[in-house]
């Protein structure tokens, strides 16, 4: 007992050290950047990139500690995010925290909407084309080839012009709602689909061979039956590793199908922040997508043990 | 039509001018813009509604010193003064005003009794106080270069009377403070409230006020049912017809113009050019207008590099068809401009001065010799003295420059590289190019840059030299010419309007005789308006979108 909460507790502190860690380096990398912060931050006030005198950027380097030594700066933002304090935007003048708040949700709600579809996708085309003649087979894996190599922006514009202008059944700015979610889902979802289809295709495709599918056949099992009690959970196992990484790209990547839609969410305020050497905001939304990252791991891990019985024994270990 | 109450000045100043009446405030309405259309009477109209407009960008406060904040301040702020199509100033907050006779002392008598909508007076103290914040506190950086250093000192001398004063005769100040950037704010949001409430929800006196601001999605406004202070130069007295604007952003083009044809939206701006003739057939009310001020056009860096030499800046004028991509580029919708410093739409622009540097290599390849650049290397760029005729080109990828802006400068690069100039184009992004990694002259020959004013005293806010005491970041050509400096600074001063002229036009000749810049592409507004939708209209000094007057027909 006591050592599963030692576990528990060192789990949780070697998550702490990963998000620090990403978050430190971020704000360390940003501070390599050439350029000046309070100038980027008087020419976005005003909209144009000019130098500012001395005496105009003073004001701006007090206000938000530019002078102070960097490692000052940092152990104030490090010791900020120990108390759960992300710092404050240097443009948005609202904290970090409240900057994310307000759009995280969209932005999660789009992502694992996404991954849901493309899982959904995957495997549908999976089990209904595999090893089914060489016509049907064909038509699969061409059209895993083919949705993992379109452009997601394309994806978006042809959907938008598909499903929301020629046949307007759906919004073209749909915003945060329900209906305007479902193309920009599809747009995350497709190339996606084509990754994780072509992973599970293979194992599918191998495992279809293994002895023990033809023992369960000889057992008089439907093809069916075979496909989604034995294939299936072999199958997925590769593209289950791959959902870690995937989601994690979906949350930084979700910034284009956000673009076209208009729709609010994490991508475009990381692409502004950068745009305008907004440390604290980039800091904090790194930090959430590695939170993110870890969190989808821990998930995966968990997948795994639900899926392949073999390592449940080993799972309470694992997820202690 | 609108009536300013008509005071008289307690004061007896002398001077007096433009004292406007009613009917000439209104006299030439409609807009300029081309196939623009604002004849209201198709249909009734309705009470109420919403409008959802789609722009572009979005900027992080909803005020500031940057075109987009002017854009969306001005449907919370009114200003004192505004400016009409013909280009005069007329009444706003304002509704007389006096300038002394030395040209020094501006008085204006002000609306009585305006409210802000946080219910405190937008009296003469209350003016005084955002101009004195304009000039000293960072309230809007815009505003303060604006009036630099004409500007001393505002202050009210009774509740409707403000007098502001200069240190020198700057007869541009009228015009110049039409711009969105001198929105009168209330003093006491400003002094209470932090400046996150005040970023997100400036409280002004103007037609609607700042409801909800939904990060990354949108704006919304509701209609200000007190609003009494509208401008002479509106088209209806009285509040806002519509109960709410929406204003959203969509920075795809493609979903921007889609969300206009499919109904989801009632106006849109920038409407892609590739859209454009579709867009004019399909909306009875389209507005393409050429916003005043410093075009997009080329500085060179003056300073460092081969542009030192005069002759080769001239050769890079002529050796390269700018008019030509321009056209093709923005598919014949963006109107080219020949003259770097001036666009067409500002007063007292030197169409003669735009006509120079007009496409040709010959004459490229001449000066180019005479400059002494007169070997080639195997790859066919020009050579002297072991160096090659190397130009690194920075332009703001993504916002100064659209992805058909980029299209123009790798048009333009193919043509120079036939003459011996060697372009590297050189993309910037936001954080690089604003966060001054291109400010120093030894990090680009040319840059591609505009600047949007009403009056051709821009020309002082960019070209003015930079000296220890007033530096001037603004002039990045570096280029120092002191008869320019005297030039532009007497037209400034000159209260004879024939005489300012001349001298604004010769300031653009010198620019253009060394040039000091290279025209490429005038800045435009475009919007498309739904044709249920009528009365939509841009201002004249930046053009900033108008939603006050616009109602919906049956």
């Amino acid at each position: 007992m006591k050592i599963a909460t030692v576990r528990v507790l060192v789990r949780l502190l070697s998550v702490v050290a990963v998000l620090v860690a990403a978050a430190s380096v971020t704000f360390f990398a940003q501070l390599l950047v050439p350029g000046d912060r309070a100038t980027t931050i008087l020419n976005l006030q005003n909209g144009r990139e000019q130098e500012w005198t001395a005496a105009e950027l003073a004001p701006v380097n007090q206000r938000f500690g530019f002078d102070d030594p960097l490692l000052l700066q940092y152990l104030h933002y490090v010791g900020g995010l120990l108390k759960g304090d992300l710092g404050t935007s240097y443009t948005q003048y609202q904290s970090v925290t409240s900057v994310i708040g307000a759009q995280i949700g969209p932005s999660l709600a789009l992502t694992a909407a996404a991954l849901v579809v493309a899982w959904g996708l995957a495997v549908g085309v999976t089990l209904l084309t595999v090893k089914r003649g060489r016509f049907v087979t064909g038509l699969g894996s061409g059209w895993e080839t083919f949705a993992a190599s379109l452009p997601t922006y394309w994806v978006g514009v042809v959907l938008l012009v598909l499903l929301a202008v020629k046949i307007p059944v759906f919004p073209v700015i749909g915003g945060s709602g329900v209906w305007g979610t479902v193309l920009p889902v599809l747009t995350l979802a497709i190339p996606l689909a084509g990754f994780l289809g072509q992973v599970t295709r293979d194992e599918f495709d191998k495992v279809l061979d293994q002895p023990f599918v033809t023992t369960a056949r000889t057992r008089g099992m439907g093809d069916t039956a075979v496909r989604l009690r034995h294939g299936l959970r072999h199958a997925v196992l590769p593209g289950i590793t791959l959902s870690g990484w995937a989601l994690g790209a979906l949350v930084s990547g979700a910034v284009i199908a956000e673009n076209i839609y208009g729709r609010p969410g994490i991508g475009q305020v990381l692409v502004t922040a950068v745009n305008t050497r907004d440390v604290p905001t980039v800091s904090g939304i790194v930090l959430v997508v590695a939170g993110v990252y870890v969190v989808a791991n821990l998930l995966v891990d968990l997948a795994y043990a639900a899926v392949d019985p073999r390592l449940r024994s080993h799972a309470r270990v694992a997820t202690a | 039509m609108t009536r300013p109450t008509n005071r008289r000045p307690r004061l007896s100043r002398v001077g007096r001018i433009a004292a406007t009446t009613a009917g000439l405030a209104l006299a030439g309405q409609g807009l300029t813009a081309c196939g623009s259309d604002t004849v209201s009477g198709a249909g009734d109209r309705v009470e109420g509604g919403t409008i959802t407009y789609a722009h572009v960008q979005e900027p992080p406060c909803i005020f500031g010193g940057w075109i987009q904040q002017a854009y969306i301040s001005r449907q919370v702020l009114d200003g004192l003064v505004t400016q009409d199509e013909d280009g005069s100033v007329k009444p706003w907050l304002a509704t007389e005003w006096t300038v002394s006779e030395d040209g020094l002392t501006y008085t204006f008598t002000l609306k009585d009794g305006v409210e802000f909508t946080d219910g405190t007076p937008l009296d003469a103290a209350a003016v005084a106080y955002n101009f004195e914040q304009f000039e000293k506190t960072d309230l809007n950086g815009t505003a303060k270069v604006s009036i630099d250093p004409y500007y001393k000192k505002a202050r009210a001398i009774d509740a409707t009377h403000v007098e502001i004063a200069l240190n020198k005769p700057y007869p541009q100040f009228l015009t110049l403070i039409t711009q969105g950037y001198f929105g009168i704010q209330s003093p006491t949001a400003l002094k209470t409230r932090t400046k996150e409430e005040n970023c997100e929800q400036p409280i002004g006196s103007g037609a609607f006020t700042v409801e909800e601001w939904k990060k990354g999605e949108e704006v919304v406004f509701k209609k200000n049912p007190d609003y009494t202070s509208w401008p002479s130069t509106a088209k209806h007295e009285g509040p806002a017809y519509v109960d709410e604007l929406r204003w959203k952003f969509v920075a795809d083009g493609v979903s921007r113009y889609a969300s206009l044809t499919t109904g989801q939206t009632d106006v849109i701006y920038e409407v892609p050019t590739v859209n454009w003739k579709d867009a004019e057939q399909k909306f009875d009310n389209t507005i393409r207008y050429i916003t005043p001020g410093k075009p997009v056009s080329f500085y060179v860096n003056t300073k460092q590099g081969i542009f030192t030499d005069k002759l080769v800046r001239q050769a890079f004028a002529y050796g390269a068809d700018r008019k030509g991509a321009v056209e093709t580029g923005f598919h014949g919708v963006i109107p080219y401009e020949g003259n770097p410093s001036v666009s067409q739409s500002t007063p007292d622009y030197d169409s003669e001065a735009a006509d120079a540097y007009a496409f040709d290599q010959d004459k490229a390849n001449e000066l180019l010799d005479d400059a002494g650049w007169s070997e080639k290397n195997a790859d066919g760029v020009r050579t002297k003295g072991g160096r090659t005729l190397t130009a690194k080109l920075v332009y703001g990828a993504g916002f100064i420059f659209t992805t058909e802006g980029a299209t123009v400068l790798q048009a333009l690069q193919e043509q120079w590289k036939e003459v011996g100039f060697d372009v590297k184009l050189i993309p910037a992004t936001m954080a690089e190019l604003w966060g001054g990694k291109y400010s120093d002259p030894s990090t680009y020959d040319a840059t591609p840059s505009y600047w949007t004013s009403p009056s051709p005293a821009i020309l002082w806010i960019v070209w003015r030299p930079s000296t220890e005491a007033l530096p001037n970041y603004n002039n990045r050509s570096f280029y120092d010419n002191e008869e320019l400096s005297r030039t532009i600074q007497a037209a400034n001063s000159e209260l004879d309007p024939a005489k300012a002229t001349e001298l604004y036009q010769k300031a653009q000749q010198i620019i253009q005789d060394d040039a000091a810049g290279i025209g490429l592409y005038t800045q435009n507004t475009t919007m498309a308006v739904a044709n249920n939708l009528k009365d939509v209209w841009v201002e004249k000094s930046q053009g900033e979108p108008i939603f006050s007057d616009a109602y919906f027909v049956e």
